[in-house]
């Protein structure tokens, strides 16, 4: 898929058409998912569903089961009850890989940013799935490879711009900040054109300024139809743009609905009251 | 098959399997503790051997020939940690491994250069050449490797599994951080560990020289078929390993004992290989988290 | 967001360097290409040995230094090259550059189908999978002996030829090599600075890289893993093959894991972050043994061996505790250049 450079202002492309008579049809749906490890129950019954284009967010006190369940939509745990629906189709057991070709991608809590290679080829991995370069074609340097390895440069040149990163293109990811480390990691995973988004607590450690771009960050993604699933366990700062909120705790949902009747929500305050501690200092 | 061919296969077995099982517990000791696969314990093993015969020639009784061998063998593993691992301690697992095998290219040029080419030998301890049990002929040698061999495992899996010590070694590799807290010190352990792996490592040596004669260069396959074994009982667990010594010797004595020609080796082999490929993590510790 | 016209300005620097490589081959491929038509019979034998030592250890560099799958099976490969060429040539006349090519294709199978056992393992385990594989090679030939001669080893091997020189000629083997290995070089370095090369450098989780998010950024990393196993197997089998011919005569006790040991060795020392890591890796190497050879039975006694064996150990020590990225930077930081990209 060539990008155009002068189209270069939209930059996150998703990488399928959505399909015209499927607008209403929730793009994931997350039905009864539970997983043990052992005796340790994680998650217990979980369902729920998300509309194209929303911002869900997922709260819960420490150990609630959240990360778990990312993992569980994007492929790097196996289902072992319950069914993971994305765009109408059945996610059955396929690997993480496969899923992200369907257009799920995560970015992870430790951000795991490549530290043997720059930044902006961290972000062209993250255009993996836009080439078709091989062993052969890339070894042999064909023309196809070459003009695939350029565009790739230039639309990962184009998310590191989105994040306001271009400067630091050629560095090593080691000498960046925190909270530019989770920028590049956020331009790595918008990339790969995937429309479903999985951000596994993506505000811990980031400054009140990094916290409002990368709110900025999300809203405009949602502008231009990705859909975002953010798991977080501090309440009060997503509360602005999150559509859809979810509570989870030991494992169960507790709640759903808008921020504000999820706030008023008598149990997710009972569960909420011995964290409460924790979210406080935690922001 | 007669009950006197079965038999045969079945002592020989055994023998293997606890020469397998002794071999795999030295990689056992290290890596339970730093999670270092040690490739230079096969010249542990070597080096038990050759500086047991050394000794002996001179005239020291056999057994301080094999105390002072397992010595000598032990201090070498320490000096390999000390001077080697620990230096290293804060880099990747690739690393670590590679460093043990340099360590084991120098360990088998030493033994060249004092020891040349030639095979060495014992005679089987207290000179028992061969023993008749029921209708099979067994080496001397195996009353003496089945009997201390068990001693060795008895001893460890009491240790790791039974004792405080034996759990802290363990806590410094599954839980480094816990185990700091708790006021082990991880480099004494580590440090310990390579002292008792070469240490068991010599005495394998030394229990194996009156059946296999030993050479300089033997320190590699060893090496090689004992992270077999090992791994393919399950390296976490003393059992699995203790197991997957077992299961090596066995399916080796049945295959040379069953299969015409030379081909019995690479049977087993595959064997082996095919069963760590199908259960990744050790025939005990089945797929998952482990 | 448009781009700015300095982001422009920074694209064609991945050409550049891209370039600079090129020019370092093309440098590269004129001195190894006219220094034997000076040189004497030794140096040339020498260089023979280095070039089919680098090529394996080429291979090995993709495998270790760029995925960080430990291997210590390559002689295994090696070996299996030149025994399918052995095969091929001595009991079914077929023509031997035909066997070559057949003998990479075997090879290339075979690890197909081991690879895709082995890296459902991760880490550690594959070091003593790779090992046992030097064994199971090792007795398989020793055993099959109607086929490949047993423990005696296979004689009489035709050698290869081309327009009126045939590899009884040094200089002939010395080109077909160089020339083969500098092809090599050179598919490597496309290799690495391609989606695939940044592909395989996620993988390396001893270098920095994270299985858990290539995956989740849609990298195979099995289909990964395995390929580059096999093209490291096609080099080693390319390098095998011309072995056989160069010799003549092989026998099992070349391909032992001593072999694949010392290729992985090459790779370290030389520096695992890029394909010209196995032509130093290799240089040195061969280039001690032969100091060794040289000095040590006049100076001191011994067999020159031992006195090997032990610089091996202790230059890999060496080289892990204060160079972990072996040579390589070391040589890349002393050329002149703009700005260091991992090539």
């Amino acid at each position: 898929m060539k990008v155009n450079l002068a189209g270069m202002k939209s930059v996150a492309v998703p990488k399928k058409e959505r399909r015209s008579g499927a607008v209403d049809a929730p793009l994931l749906e997350v039905r009864n998912v539970s997983m043990a490890f052992g005796v340790l129950t994680v998650l217990n019954g979980v369902s729920f569903s998300v509309p194209v284009g929303n911002i869900l967010v997922m709260i819960g006190p420490n150990g609630a089961g959240k990360s778990t369940l990312l993992k569980l939509i994007s492929g790097l745990l196996p289902l072992q009850e319950g069914e993971v629906w994305f765009r109408q189709k059945r996610l059955n057991r396929i690997a993480p890989h496969r899923i992200a070709s369907l257009g799920i991608t995560q970015l992870f809590q430790d951000i795991q940013l490549f530290s043997n290679m720059s930044v902006i080829e961290n972000v062209m991995v993250g255009c993996h799935l836009r080439a078709k370069a091989d062993f052969m074609s890339s070894g042999l340097r064909l023309p196809r490879a070459r003009v695939d390895e350029q565009s790739v440069l230039a639309t990962a040149m184009s998310q590191l711009s989105l994040v306001g990163l271009e400067q630091k293109a050629w560095a090593n990811p080691g000498s960046l900040s925190w909270g530019q480390q989770k920028l590049v990691g956020l331009a790595r995973a918008l990339a790969t054109g995937s429309e479903l988004l999985l951000l596994d607590e993506p505000y811990s450690g980031l400054l009140t300024v990094e916290v409002d771009k990368l709110n900025q960050l999300i809203l405009e993604l949602q502008r231009q139809g990705i859909t975002t699933l953010i798991v977080e366990h501090l309440t009060d700062i997503l509360m602005g743009i999150a559509n859809q909120v979810i509570v989870l705790d030991h494992g169960e949902k507790i709640a759903e609905g808008t921020p504000a009747e999820v706030q008023h929500n008598k149990r997710v305050i009972d569960a909420y009251l011995g964290s409460e501690q924790m979210a406080d200092e935690g922001s | 098959m007669d009950f006197s061919v079965a038999l045969q296969i079945f002592l020989s077995g055994l023998n293997l399997g606890c020469i397998y099982a002794a071999l795999g517990l030295g990689f056992f000791v290290i890596y339970s503790v730093t999670r270092v696969l040690n490739l230079a314990q096969g010249e542990f093993v070597m080096l038990g051997g050759m500086l047991t015969v050394s000794f002996y020639t001179m005239g020291i009784p056999l057994f301080s020939s094999i105390l002072l061998s397992v010595v000598i063998t032990a201090l070498a593993g320490a000096g390999l940690y000390r001077f080697i691992i620990y230096p290293a301690r804060k880099s990747s697992g690739m690393t670590k491994v590679f460093l043990t095998l340099g360590c084991a290219f120098i360990i088998e040029g030493i033994a060249l250069r004092v020891w040349g080419w030639e095979f060495r030998s014992l005679p089987a301890f207290f000179n028992t050449s061969s023993i008749h049990l029921w209708e099979a002929t067994i080496f001397g040698q195996t009353p003496w490797v089945i009997g201390i061999t068990l001693l060795m495992v008895i001893g460890l899996f009491f240790f790791f599994g039974h004792t405080i010590q034996g759990k802290a070694m363990r806590a410094c590799a599954d839980e480094p951080l816990g185990a700091r807290m708790m006021g082990i010190s991880i480099e004494r352990m580590a440090l310990f560990s390579f002292v008792l792996a070469a240490g068991l490592g010599a005495i394998v040596g030394a229990l194996i020289t009156p059946l296999t004669m030993t050479s300089y260069s033997m320190g590699l396959p060893l090496t090689a078929k004992g992270v077999l074994a090992a791994f393919v009982g399950g390296i976490t667990r003393v059992e699995g390993v203790i197991l997957g010594g077992l299961v090596y010797g066995m399916i080796e004595a049945i295959t040379a004992g069953v299969i015409p020609g030379g081909y019995h080796s690479v049977i087993a082999l595959a064997i082996l290989v095919s069963v760590l490929l199908y259960r990744r993590r050790g025939i005990l510790l089945t797929a998952g988290k482990g | 967001m448009l781009v700015s016209i300095q982001n422009i300005r920074e694209i064609p620097k991945k050409v550049a360097s891209t370039n600079r490589q090129y020019l370092a081959v093309g440098i590269f491929a004129m001195l190894m290409l006219t220094i034997p038509l000076g040189a004497g019979v030794y140096p040339n034998t020498v260089m023979v040995e280095v070039g089919f030592y680098s090529i394996v250890t080429m291979g090995l560099i993709l495998v270790m230094g760029f995925a960080g799958q430990i291997s210590l099976g390559h002689a295994a490969l090696f070996g299996c090259g030149a025994y399918v060429s052995g095969i091929l040539t001595t009991q079914y006349h077929f023509s031997p550059w035909l066997a070559l090519f057949l003998a990479a294709v075997f090879t290339g199978g075979v690890a197909a189908i081991v690879g895709r056992a082995m890296f459902r393992m991760h880490g550690l385990i594959l070091a003593g999978v790779t090992l046992a594989l030097n064994l199971v090679f090792f007795h398989l030939i020793s055993s099959l002996s109607d086929l490949t001669g047993g423990a005696m080893g296979m004689m009489n091997i035709p050698p290869l030829s081309l327009g009126g020189f045939t590899s009884q000629n040094l200089l002939f083997n010395y080109y077909l090599l160089w020339i083969i290995a500098i092809l090599l070089l050179m598919f490597s370095l496309n290799l690495a600075n391609s989606r695939v090369g940044r592909a395989l450098r996620s993988l390396n989780a001893y270098a920095g890289g994270s299985e858990d998010a290539a995956q989740v950024l849609g990298v195979n990393i099995m289909k990964y893993k395995v390929w580059v196993f096999v093209l490291s197997a096609v080099y080693a089998s390319i390098a095998g093959s011309i072995y056989a011919h160069y010799t003549r005569i092989i026998e099992p006790g070349t391909f032992m894991l001593q072999f694949s040991a010392l290729v992985a060795l090459m790779a370290i020392i030389g520096g695992r972050s890029s394909p010209w890591g196995a032509f130093l890796g290799a240089g040195l190497i061969v280039g001690i043994r032969q100091l060794l050879q040289e000095f040590i039975p006049a100076l001191v006694g011994g067999p020159s061996g031992s006195y090997e064996l032990i610089a091996y150990g202790i230059i890999l020590v060496v080289a892990l505790l204060f160079l972990p990225q072996g040579l390589f930077p070391i040589v890349q930081k002393a050329m002149p250049k703009k700005k260091a990209i991992m090539s």
